[in-house]
């Protein structure tokens, strides 16, 4: 999910820019996501029967902004695993293939598709887009599908559970011990929401106004773990928790990252089909294999 | 003032009549003569529909139904304003209070370190000669880059340092210590114009009477340099509560990020709306109180003038 909190980790984006900090961490894009927050997470996407490819490949050049070129937008910069080299146009990085893939399905050349900047704040902005879609992480949620019309998923979120690595939870963690911890969280999450409504806890999570907060708690035992976005969690454990560890991710609820188009624009119906398409055909799970095995590979747990 | 005609309400006629008996001339509109009888309400009464009957009606055509839903969604704006934390929206109201109370703070701390940057501009002595050269060096600076830049130099900097409890600050410090760094440089500029608008005859003239230089600077020349330069210091104030917003690049939830965290989570810019209004609601009385302050100073300058 874009940018909600902009916690320690998240300032270190700008500061990258200003050549402050030295490395750019691939969690970087990641962390200035923040948190995940909607409690209700619905499939605010159309529903099949999706338009034949075939007949896509006739209808698309005409919806597109641009006749004949597919108008694609991203943040700048973007990070990996998303993005390789903060240049979308290389085809490199989960999103960037992506997207290429869906040009490619729906009749456009790689030289066919343009790519264009546009911030998150600035992606919803009300009235005539800049772009055909934007690919940028963005959670899919109800509030915002009021707004802005969404395709079907390309990458289901999950959630996961983040801890130091002397806490028991490490190697504890059978459906029953899950239930023995004593998690904390970020208000309005859907990581504090995943630990009510699936982990059931005996002790009622302590509750966070910032993710930083909760993450603090953690540090200083306070907690004994915290449950975040996937992505989120594996930059928290690799950088920003001393001595923390991704304990394991559980299976998605449902929540996911859309493209997102104008309000309304068709053209969402043609680019559902690409991607279900890529969905069967295991595209789409080939790509993350390639590129987001850092979250892939976390093992999965049974809440 | 005595013997003049009834004074304008609005404080006006600050130039005395002249022989002619026409009505004074003043820059300021709300100084200038009023249009009276039927055919100047008239026009006011025209104009005043004519501009906000095309206000209204561009915000009311269809072609600005996406503004209006992005923009001033009565809802969006209510939910921003008191936040929603089952949600993770965080209230603009609230975060407004912080733009405030550290604008406040600011000030004060502004005004005083100005005054000692000012005049340690305006010394003579050999001996302070290297500090004359770092306060000039620090007024070129901090007024040559822009704020944003040296909250996030500082911001980010600070804590990447490891200065202990220096390095450890909430944002919220880095931010006022940078309000105070760039608002200082500016407002001691406008010290020093202040003091520099005070006729040297008048050193002069305390100096002949025995007082010390030291005296002479706080009884003669300040108070009259402070009162000529009162409303370039209250046009700052202004600017620097405006600019508490630039705290938000730093993740502090005041009123511009909470609005955005709203944004974020909506789709809906009508938190930036809310913000706005809360910001018109102290800059505009502060503005108005401004123009009452240069009236009123205008009028007892002239009044002694003439008497």
């Amino acid at each position: 999910m874009r940018p909600i909190t902009f916690g320690p980790v998240a300032l270190l984006a700008p500061a990258v820019v200003l050549g402050l900090a030295a490395s750019t961490s691939s969690g970087a894009a990641v962390a200035t996501q923040g948190a995940t927050r909607t409690a209700a997470i619905a499939r605010v996407v159309s529903t099949a029967p999706y338009p034949s490819l075939a007949s896509c490949r006739t209808t698309v050049t005409r919806e597109t902004r641009t006749k004949g070129v597919l108008t694609v937008a991203t943040d700048n910069p973007v990070y990996t695993p998303w993005f390789v080299d903060n240049t979308p146009s290389n085809g490199k990085g989960y999103e960037s293939a992506v997207a290429y893939d869906v040009a490619s399905l729906l009749g456009f050349p790689r030289s066919k598709v343009k790519w264009v900047t546009e911030s998150f704040d600035a992606s919803y902005a009300p009235g005539p887009k800049a772009f055909d879609f934007d690919i940028n992480e963005v959670s899919v949620t109800p509030d915002r599908a009021r707004a802005v019309t969404f395709s079907i998923s390309y990458y289901d979120t999950t959630q996961s559970i983040v801890a130091l690595r002397s806490d028991a939870i490490v190697h504890k963690h059978t459906p029953e011990e899950l239930r023995q911890y004593l998690y904390g969280d970020q208000i309005g999450t859907t990581g504090l929401a995943y630990i009510d409504d699936h982990l059931h806890p005996t002790r009622a999570a302590r509750v966070y106004n910032t993710l930083p907060e909760a993450v603090q708690a953690l540090q200083t035992h306070q907690v004994d773990a915290v449950v975040v976005d996937t992505p989120d969690g594996q930059y928290m454990a690799s950088s920003e928790v001393k001595g923390g560890v991704q304990v394991g991710q559980f299976p998605s609820t449902g929540e996911h990252y859309g493209l997102l188009f104008a309000k309304g624009n068709p053209l969402v119906s043609c680019v559902d089909s690409a991607l279900e398409v890529m969905t069967r055909n295991g595209t789409l799970a080939s790509l993350s294999k390639r590129y987001l095995r850092a979250y892939t590979s976390i093992p999965v747990l049974k809440p | 003032m005595a013997g003049q005609a009834p004074r304008d309400p609005t404080g006006g006629d600050e130039v005395a009549p002249s022989s002619t008996g026409d009505p004074p001339i003043s820059l300021y509109s709300s100084h200038r003569p009023r249009l009276r009888g039927r055919a100047g309400s008239t026009a006011s009464a025209v104009s005043t529909v004519v501009v906000v009957g095309a206000i209204v009606l561009v915000l009311s055509s269809k072609s600005a139904g996406p503004f209006r839903n992005g923009f001033l969604d009565l809802h969006q704006m209510w939910i921003a304003l008191v936040g929603d934390p089952s949600k993770g929206i965080v209230s603009v109201g609230k975060g407004f209070f912080l733009n405030i109370w550290l604008s406040l703070l600011c000030e004060v701390l502004v005004l005083v370190l100005a005054l000692g940057v000012a005049t340690l501009r305006l010394t003579r002595g050999p001996v302070l000669l290297p500090f004359r050269g770092l306060a000039i060096a620090y007024t070129d600076f901090a007024r040559g880059v822009p704020v944003i830049l040296v909250m996030l130099w500082i911001g980010f900097g600070v804590p990447s340092l490891n200065l202990g409890s220096i390095s450890s600050q909430s944002p919220v410090v880095y931010a006022g210590f940078v309000l105070v760094f760039s608002y200082t440089a500016y407002v001691s500029e406008v010290y020093r114009a202040g003091i520099l608008s005070v006729p040297q005859a008048q050193v002069q003239a305390a100096r002949s009477l025995g007082l010390s230089s030291r005296t002479t600077l706080r009884r003669v020349v300040l108070p009259q340099a402070v009162r000529n330069v009162l409303p370039a210091l209250l046009n700052d104030f202004a600017s620097l509560q405006k600019d508490t917003a630039i705290v938000s690049t730093l993740g502090v939830a005041e009123a511009v990020h909470s609005a955005q965290i709203a944004g974020g989570v909506e789709f809906n810019y009508s938190g930036f709306t809310m913000a706005s209004i809360l910001f018109l609601l102290v800059t505009i009385p502060l503005t108005r109180y401004t123009d009452h302050v240069m009236a009123r100073d205008r009028t007892r300058r002239l009044a002694s003038a003439t008497t």
